[in-house]
């Protein structure tokens, strides 16, 4: 099964129908979490929101997560090591306040276990080749350490 | 007797949100942690202090009103010794107010900001009492610091 999930800040409905008319030609498995999205996908389980457990729950059964560029899935689908694909939001197309979405793919698409896309064609380059993509061995733990430590200081001084 | 300190830690929902929860994982050993975050999906761990407070963004500046008398209560009430955000809006908040009552504020910048300080960031970068970056080139070797990430 592929999840995939767009935030709970804006609608994303370039990201659900690119997976969804995907899904409906190929016969995939598909739950979309699609926020105040206008398209309804025809051929994925879709829900607007998620409760916390319920969204841990698809993310668990999951072979692939398709995301939105935001940190939260994408810190949350390194913990559960699911390979994730994330297409940035493009302020031009009133999709975020801004463009840091676009700004942070490249950065991104460096971490272990993410693959990134620009637009719907990369997206389905990607999805055409899906049994290659590999989840992170495990999340790197030294620099957040480090941040840790330093705060725990920083509130004492 | 000894009590543990207590922090207050407070951020938008979504990304800001993990961010923050995970670098508290690592301090709730030590510290006695109260949260606050605007999100009516979001189901708290039985051993977390979450309150909920009236969500603002860029978008919906008129909610700043809301959104800082809740914060005042909850400092008093609660009275942190510091505070800890990694933003968005709500952060600001909590910082400024924080700044006011003596409370020591820290800010950590989401990572999702890579090019330039996000925009709730500069509205507190000579304000909070620590401002950290989480990229090594957005670090001014002054003010703005940086001394590690969440990944």
């Amino acid at each position: 099964m592929i999840f995939v999930a767009v935030g709970t800040q804006f609608p994303f409905d370039r990201l659900i129908r690119c997976v969804d008319e995907w899904a409906a030609s190929t016969g995939q498995s598909v739950v979309a979490q699609i926020a105040t999205g206008e398209y309804e996908p025809s051929h994925a389980d879709w829900e607007r929101f998620m409760a916390t457990d319920t969204f841990n729950r698809h993310l668990a059964a999951a072979d692939l997560i398709i995301s939105h560029a935001g940190m939260g899935n994408i810190i949350t689908a390194l913990e559960h090591r699911k390979p994730i694909i994330v297409m940035n939001r493009q302020h031009e197309l009133g999709e975020h306040r801004n463009n840091h979405q676009a700004d942070g793919l490249a950065w991104m698409g460096r971490l272990p276990g993410v693959y990134t896309a620009r637009n719907c064609e990369a997206l389905r380059r990607l999805l055409a080749r899906m049994t290659e993509l590999k989840p992170a061995d495990a999340i790197t733990t030294a620099r957040r350490q480090r941040l840790i430590d330093f705060i725990d200081r920083a509130i004492g001084t | 007797m000894s009590r543990k300190a207590r922090l207050f830690a407070i951020s938008s929902p979504g990304g800001h949100w993990i961010q923050l929860t995970r670098l508290c994982a690592g301090l709730e050993q030590r510290y006695d942690i109260v949260y606050a975050m605007p999100d009516r999906h979001f189901q708290s761990r039985q051993s977390q202090k979450v309150y909920a407070v009236t969500d603002v963004s860029a978008d919906d500046k008129w909610r700043l009103i809301p959104c800082a008398l809740q914060v005042l209560w909850i400092l008093l009430k609660e009275r942190p010794q510091a505070i800890l955000s990694t933003g968005a809006a709500p952060g600001v908040v909590a910082i400024l107010l924080g700044r006011l009552l003596g409370i020591r504020t820290i800010w950590v910048d989401s990572i999702a900001n890579v090019q330039k300080i996000s925009r709730s960031g500069e509205l507190v970068r000579h304000r909070a009492d620590v401002f950290l970056t989480q990229w090594e080139h957005l670090s001014d070797g002054g003010q703005v610091q940086y001394q590690g990430s969440v990944l």
